[in-house]
């Protein structure tokens, strides 16, 4: 055995991880790449996001996902058929070896399987279980279907994103899928904490919409505290930490935060004399001439180059901010100190960056220990040696799609 | 039954989201949050958005987003400006396990707050630094506020309408709950590997850097295929219909994502467009994708003849993917989210003149250890003798010395409340769509006490 160099954090948990997708990958990911030892389970075709785009040069391969590569790092794989008597049977030994259990499938699934919950703990009383779904296990909508996009829109964000006189947007890609997989590692480890002082297990319900609904600051307290019904934002709010087209980008020239901003130091470092007098000089002056506001910012900031307004806003600790494309992004210089983009090896991918840490942790950092896994790599040692199952039963297994 | 972090203390010098929202959660969940506040630089979140537009008497007991992000915790001032201010705080680390703070570092030094003096005052402390772009690094001392990192982290670049050039960003400081929800599960790792070893450890949270996590379908395609796509607004790269589209009424709308043969059909059934559904362009998932933008331009003014919701329960009940586009008040009053008593009602103190309220609860359910009865934000300084006396036992003699000297206090030096236009004007600029004056009914109504 090569000695360790680092602590992990999880070390010692296990995490059996049924899920699929994105959000329950997600979780899994995050408590596997500080240390978990996560053995994915696999139906037999695969998880559905190995043949999610975009592929290494667009190679339709179920190895050549990247974002099944990045949402799979640090687990091991193996395949099971749960709609087989002896796929159960080889789940439910695992089952009572592990500490947590992931899923992400719709409601009824796994209580149609005879996988519920009640079910399991009589098994391993220890286990945690977490399960994530779109609408939760309870309630009107528990069976309603879903995609990122109507999360989205039913969880509040999308009313108020976009522009004001067109419908409302949402943001790329998968954002309510990520914020639930990282709600359901947060909510897994309290109840792990909770587990390991006590003995007990418990169930874990995690809905998709309401990850989204928790963090809206204020939308709901509008209408709580003043009867309002808030939306999308016209250009011209005077808002001062609105984005801004500049000549070459976008730019969000925000100067600082409330009470603590000298409005006068903003004005000189602009150059621009006409903010200047009681017209802006405060919140309240500003939000009462929100729209001229607005007009003169987007006059003035068109005609300026964005990392150089940036770095200059800093130095006078303006807190502005600019829009990085991919491009830009992956050359961040302060990414770039901060070793976020890392090099993985992986057999088919070859050795690409991917984003690496989501934070730092002094004494037990995040590492990239081994690539995602190809579909049931690990099934000669987990349900051959660990399970103790000879290579003429895994050939059986095999002939019967159980594996 | 008590929360899961029942007997974990932590202490949090946070402002605004990025750290109050992860203490509160946190605190949800059985911790006991102290949150340090300055007496001299107000929180601007406790002087903006106060009930009912009302900034007479003690407003910074009043503001919306504060309570928003304070629940369940107990609150002490402190004028961090002087040495005696700074000893307390240090007094207090010494009896936590958890010490969280979202200055820029610069101020962190200042202070002699680094992990590193931390450690020395309680040697197995859990500190967690949440900043724009990290700890450390040329960036680092930059301050940021949500917009920013969404920004930087790439994020805001990819978002926005189909074929258009600009970027669209999100209305709400989005990467702070990006960045708390990351660290809420920071905490729990570290207090994981300290349950197990002891050990403390210094907790580097970069809002950029979590934000970035989160969107590896942009990232890894520039980094293995060396391309950025085009902003596709609200559609796929798979599914079509996928889209937001107009419904009956001002500003109504609803989402509706369609993924496969069966559910198309069971779409043009709701709509009554049979037509569509024996359309050639539209016989196959690919051929629906490739004649997307037709289709969206077919079903918007469709469905406009539609009420929201009844749309929504129609598609559902012909298993297609719907779902309405909600509103504050939809959300509020969402079947749905109110049986899941999603929403906790907090009581305010009596002196705000706020009524009870209800707030957006947790995306989690515990089934055996749930979380506790929630406790509203504090009153500031209102449990500076219960935290000051009590658990640091000082005397009624220093603690009035304290109150003397202006080290603690009970509301800010100088207060500066930000006065809201009139709902009228909000709603004329835009900022509002509508403004309900029977709220409180409503609210009280549906939320009793």
């Amino acid at each position: 055995m090569t000695q360790r160099v680092t602590e992990r954090a999880l070390d010692g948990v296990k995490v059996l991880d049924l899920t699929h997708h994105i959000t329950g990958p997600y979780c899994t990911k995050l408590m596997a790449d500080f240390g978990a030892e996560v053995l994915k389970v696999e139906r037999p075709g695969g998880d559905p996001s190995r043949r999610m785009a975009p592929f290494l040069n667009d190679d339709i391969h179920p190895e050549k996902s990247l974002v099944f590569a990045y949402l799979n790092t640090n687990k091991q794989s193996i395949t099971l058929n749960l709609k087989s008597e002896k796929g159960l049977q080889l789940l439910k030994s695992l089952i009572e070896q592990t500490d947590v259990l992931v899923e992400n499938f719709s409601p009824r699934v796994m209580t149609s399987l005879g996988l519920d919950f009640g079910a399991l703990e009589k098994i391993n009383p220890g286990l945690v279980m977490t399960s994530i779904s779109n609408f939760g296990q309870t309630g009107p909508y528990r069976d309603y279907k879903a995609a990122d996009i109507v999360e989205y829109a039913m969880g509040g964000l999308m009313y108020i994103s976009g522009a004001y006189d067109r419908e409302p947007l949402k943001h790329a890609f998968n954002q309510a899928q990520f914020k639930a997989g990282t709600d359901g590692a947060s909510a897994t480890l309290m109840a792990m904490y909770h587990q390991r002082l006590t003995g007990e297990g418990q169930h874990i319900d995690i809905s998709i919409q309401e990850a989204v609904a928790t963090g809206l600051r204020d939308v709901v307290n509008n209408f709580t505290y003043s009867g309002a019904v808030r939306r999308r934002q016209p250009n011209h709010s005077g808002d001062l930490s609105r984005l801004r087209a500049s000549s070459d980008g976008h730019i969000i020239p925000n100067p600082g935060i409330g009470a603590g901003l000298n409005w006068n130091v903003m004005v000189e470092f602009m150059g621009i004399p006409e903010l200047g007098g009681d017209k802006f000089n405060s919140p309240s002056a500003r939000l009462a001439n929100a729209e001229e506001l607005g007009q003169i910012l987007d006059d003035y900031f068109i005609k300026q180059n964005k990392y150089e307004r940036f770095y200059a806003a800093h130095e006078k600790r303006f807190i502005f901010g600019v829009v990085q494309s991919p491009e830009e992004v992956m050359a961040d210089p302060q990414f770039e100190a901060r070793n976020f983009f890392v090099d993985i090896d992986h057999p088919a991918l070859g050795t690409l960056k991917y984003p690496g840490a989501p934070f730092e942790m002094s004494g037990t950092p995040w590492e990239a220990r081994t690539a995602a896994p190809a579909l049931g790599q690990h099934n000669l040692e987990v349900i051959g040696q660990k399970l103790g199952h000879s290579p003429e039963d895994l050939a059986q297994m095999r002939a019967n799609q159980i594996i | 039954m008590p929360g899961p972090l029942e007997g974990i203390r932590i202490i949090e010098m946070g402002q605004l989201i990025a750290i109050p929202f992860s203490m509160k959660m946190l605190a949800d969940m059985g911790a006991q949050v102290i949150r340090l506040e300055s007496t001299g630089r107000l929180e601007s979140y406790r002087s903006d958005s106060v009930y009912k537009n009302d900034i007479s008497g003690d407003f910074w007991n009043k503001g919306a987003n504060f309570y928003e992000q304070n629940r369940n915790k107990l609150g002490v001032t402190l004028d961090l400006g002087k040495p005696e201010g700074l000893g307390i705080i240090k007094e207090l680390i010494a009896v936590a396990d958890v010490f969280s703070e979202n200055f820029t570092p610069r101020v962190i030094k200042n202070f002699g707050l680094e992990y590193e003096d931390v450690k020395k005052i309680k040697p197995d402390i859990i500190m967690v630094s949440s900043t724009g772009y990290g700890f450390y690094g040329p960036w680092s001392h930059f301050g940021a506020t949500g917009p920013a990192t969404e920004g930087a982290a790439g994020l805001a670049y990819q978002t926005g309408y189909a074929g258009s050039n600009d970027p669209v960003m999100s209305e709400i400081p989005y990467t702070d709950y990006t960045s708390g929800e990351h660290t809420v599960f920071a905490v729990m790792a570290a207090l994981m590997h300290r349950l197990r070893t002891g050990q403390g450890q210094f907790v580097d949270i970069s809002q950029t850097q979590a934000t970035s996590a989160t969107i590896p379908e942009i990232l890894m395609d520039y980094s293995a295929n060396g391309r950025t796509s085009p902003r596709i607004g609200n559609q796929d790269t798979v599914m079509s219909p996928h889209g937001c589209y107009q419904c009956q009424g001002d500003d109504r709308w609803i989402t509706i994502a369609v993924a496969n043969d069966e559910e198309w059909q069971g779409l043009c059934k709701v709509l009554g467009r049979d037509d569509w559904a024996s359309d050639t362009r539209f016989k196959d998932s690919l051929s629906r994708w490739q004649h997307r933008d037709e289709l969206d331009a077919l079903i918007g003014p469709v469905t406009n003849s539609w009420v929201a919701h009844d749309l929504m329960t129609a598609l559902q009940k012909a298993g297609v993917a719907g779902g309405v586009v909600m509103d504050s008040k939809d959300l509020l009053f969402d079947p749905h989210l109110v049986e899941r008593n999603f929403y906790e009602v907090v009581s305010h103190h009596e002196s705000t003149g706020i009524p009870p309220l209800p707030y957006a609860g947790r995306p989690w359910k515990l089934s055996k250890t749930p979380a506790v009865p929630g406790m509203a934000a504090p009153l500031m300084g209102e449990h500076n003798h219960m935290i000051l006396g009590d658990l640091l036992g000082k005397s009624a003699e220093e603690m009035a010395d304290l109150e003397e000297a202006g080290i603690i206090g009970y509301g800010p030096t100088t207060p500066r409340p930000v006065q809201r236009p009139p709902m009228e004007e909000q709603i004329r600029q835009g900022r509002m769509q509508r403004f309900e004056t029977d709220f409180e009914e409503q609210v009280r109504n549906r939320f009793p006490a």
